[in-house]
């Protein structure tokens, strides 16, 4: 039942992006492994932990970009009410993306990394990826210019599309200075996840929520204007809450600490407004799954991103809490709650449209994401009490590195096991996506 | 709420806030020099900065707090452990941590790779980042203090800074190879041996993990002294 033919090539990108979700997790597992047994010296030398977690970090970049991308291929003919300026750049873009991808993930194997953290990905293969991101933002403005509609959630799309690109280009060059290597490098990452990535996805969200309840879009925009406006409020100086500790001006702690207290506001909103929506819906509800994924993506960014985030981010808290497992506890939560959930919602937006389908057997995809949730509830849970242990022994008791990293061991192996549980649920949701199929209509 | 003030919210919002940081920005970078000693980046800095990013190390190590949680924070390494320790640990990781519940991978760095390395950790050291990590304060504190002479120095800050960066003793120190009192009670080294012992390990115990020390004959004695006396 979609509307416009040039829609079909967001579900590449979709179908791809649904296949590193589960690798991303595998690698998840395998780093759990390597803290909860001792590995033999010949296997660390060949695949060692920091290549693991290179290709765990930018497998979730990727794919969450992927379904970005795919979610904004999606809704841009039906919000220009046009085809998309071209499929063809599409098809390039995504090939130069994947290409890319899969160049980066053999070099990680082999050695060629650009060593940064998150921003591993070697010079060559990021301008590749900087044309793709030009072919992506010439082909969402140009399908936006030639439509003869205008709407606040075109404007939003380009702009974070486009804020997303720019900030990628600040990780791309050697700084000879570390200091100024990690002020720079929180421009990408976090503007990227409390800016241009939070642009994108509320519009992607917007549209899905205006067009699964029927609410009237000056309602949804308005929200759309108030939310992203208090993200970009309090992210654009909230940067701050991750200079603390680099060698920077005192009133950081200041401009950081209370800005980024201010962050769990917008989440706030949006959990309201969301729940308003859905609760106010016009239209009959064909498929409860999706409700459950857009309350629950609300929740869990809330209490992720937002009640995490704000105890982790006040600096007397954060001067014990930093780089710890605790941040890992808090990065799990956020990412999980605020994208990951997002991306699988605009999924079941969209994959049951390509089939026609209108109402689908959903029994699977249920069980996949109450699965995920537990589990990733429980998983934070046991980062948290090995970050609590390691910050408490170690910093603040002040005993030593081995006797604060060994009690790691019991807890990671907890952690693998909550880890397969949730690689259960992935593969439940990634199988349900996959294959659905028409609801059984009750006799 | 009327449409034109959820746009004003939305306007006043951001542009506030993104005039706000690129002041801030601006400010960061005229007070650089005072926060990380910007003259102190020699042409060996950079490269030791290349080398780290080379290896990857930054995913299993943070730095300045951020990176893999994997490995130690390397912010203040060069106070915990001092040159000669970290030119032998890059070069040798399997014979030092052949005990250990962590490995670190054998990455193939060159003598000369580690001494960039070490005098890129030197600068890093010195960046004034409000003694952050909290853990390290004490190597700090110890090591400036062993730059002095060694007989004025606290003989336990001596140790630390000397020992501690492996070693503990008196619930002080990382304790990845061991308690000095544990150490020192379980051999049977007299004074002299100790003292060859510190300064060339494989020497006088073949197959030993520890790093040959670059003490002075002085402050070597002191430790082998503390250490007996812990027996």
């Amino acid at each position: 039942m979609i509307k416009y033919e040039s829609q079909k090539v967001a579900l590449h990108y979709i179908r791809l992006s649904l296949l590193l979700f589960p690798l991303q997790v595998v690698m998840g597992l395998w780093l759990a492994v390597n803290y909860g047994f001792t590995l033999p010296q010949a296997l660390v030398d060949v695949f060692s932990f920091a290549t693991a977690r290179a290709l765990h970090t930018n497998l979730l970049v990727a794919w969450l970009l992927l379904g970005f991308m795919g979610g904004t291929y999606f809704i841009l003919p039906e919000e220009c009410e046009r085809e998309l300026f071209s499929v063809k750049l599409a098809w390039l873009q995504l090939l130069l993306f994947a290409g890319a991808a899969v160049a980066a993930v053999v070099g990680f194997l082999f050695g060629w990394t650009q060593g940064k953290p998150l921003l591993e990905i070697p010079v060559p293969l990021d301008l590749v990826i900087v044309v793709a991101a030009l072919i992506f933002i010439a082909n969402v403005v140009l399908t936006i210019a030639k439509s003869a509609h205008r709407s606040l959630i075109q404007y939003m799309l380009a702009a974070g599309v486009t804020f997303l690109a720019l900030l990628y280009l600040i990780g791309i060059p050697f700084f000879k200075n570390l200091n100024t290597d990690y002020y720079y490098w929180w421009w990408v990452i976090h503007l990227w996840v409390e800016g241009a990535w939070e642009l994108i996805t509320a519009s992607l969200v917007a549209f899905v929520i205006l067009k699964a309840t029927g609410v009237e879009r000056k309602v949804v925009e308005k929200w759309l204007y108030v939310e992203t406006g208090l993200f970009l409020f309090t992210g654009l100086v909230g940067t701050g809450h991750h200079y603390y500790w680099i060698g920077a001006p005192d009133y950081w702690l200041w401009w950081g600490g209370v800005f980024s207290a201010l962050e769990p506001l917008p989440i706030a909103l949006m959990v309201a407004d969301t729940w308003l929506h859905v609760r106010e819906r016009k239209d009959k509800t064909v498929n409860p799954l999706l409700w459950t994924y857009i309350v629950g993506m609300a929740i869990y960014h809330f209490f992720g991103a937002g009640v995490w985030g704000f105890f982790h981010t006040l600096p007397p808290i954060n001067y014990y809490t930093h780089g710890s497992q605790i941040t890992v506890s808090h990065g799990h939560m956020a990412f999980f709650g605020a994208y990951a959930l997002v991306n699988l919602t605009i999924y079941y937006y969209a994959l049951p449209q390509f089939k026609g389908i209108k109402r689908y057997d959903e029994r699977l995809g249920q069980w996949g994401f109450w699965n995920m949730c537990l589990s990733m509830f429980f998983l934070c849970l046991i980062f948290l009490i090995a970050g609590v242990l390691q910050t408490y022994l170690e910093r603040f008791l002040d005993i030593g590195y081995m006797t604060a990293h060994s009690t790691m061991m019991f807890w990671f192996k907890i952690a693998l096991g909550i880890g397969a549980w949730f690689l259960a649920g992935v593969v439940m949701t990634v199988w349900h996506l996959f294959t659905l199929r028409p609801a059984q209509e009750k006799a | 709420m009327t449409s034109g003030s959820a746009k004003t919210i939305f306007w006043v919002g951001t542009l506030s806030s993104a005039l706000i940081f690129i002041a801030l920005t601006v400010d960061f970078h005229r007070r650089e020099p005072e926060f990380a000693h910007t003259d102190k980046i020699t042409d060996q800095v950079v490269k030791g900065k290349k080398v780290w990013h080379k290896y990857n190390c930054n995913d299993c190590h943070t730095i300045l707090g951020f990176g893999g949680y994997y490995a130690p924070d390397m912010t203040k390494a060069y106070y915990r452990l001092g040159e000669g320790n970290i030119i032998h640990v890059v070069m040798n990781p399997e014979k030092v941590y052949k005990d250990s519940f962590r490995k670190m991978p054998k990455l193939g760095v060159t003598a000369e790779e580690a001494k960039d390395l070490v005098a890129f950790l030197k600068w890093t050291a010195e960046i004034e980042n409000r003694k952050w990590p909290p853990q390290d304060e004490k190597y700090v504190k110890a090591a400036r203090a062993k730059e002095a002479q060694a007989r004025e120095v606290p003989r336990t800050d001596l140790v630390l800074a000397s020992c501690g960066g492996c070693h503990s003793f008196e619930n002080r120190g990382r304790d990845v190879a061991g308690d000095l009192a544990d150490l020192a009670r379980s051999n049977t080294f007299d004074r002299e041996t100790m003292i060859r012992f510190m300064l060339d390990p494989a020497a006088v115990s073949p197959g030993s993990g520890m790093p040959p020390q670059q003490l002075s004959r002085e402050k070597a004695e002191l430790i082998a002294d503390f250490v007996i006396g812990l027996r």
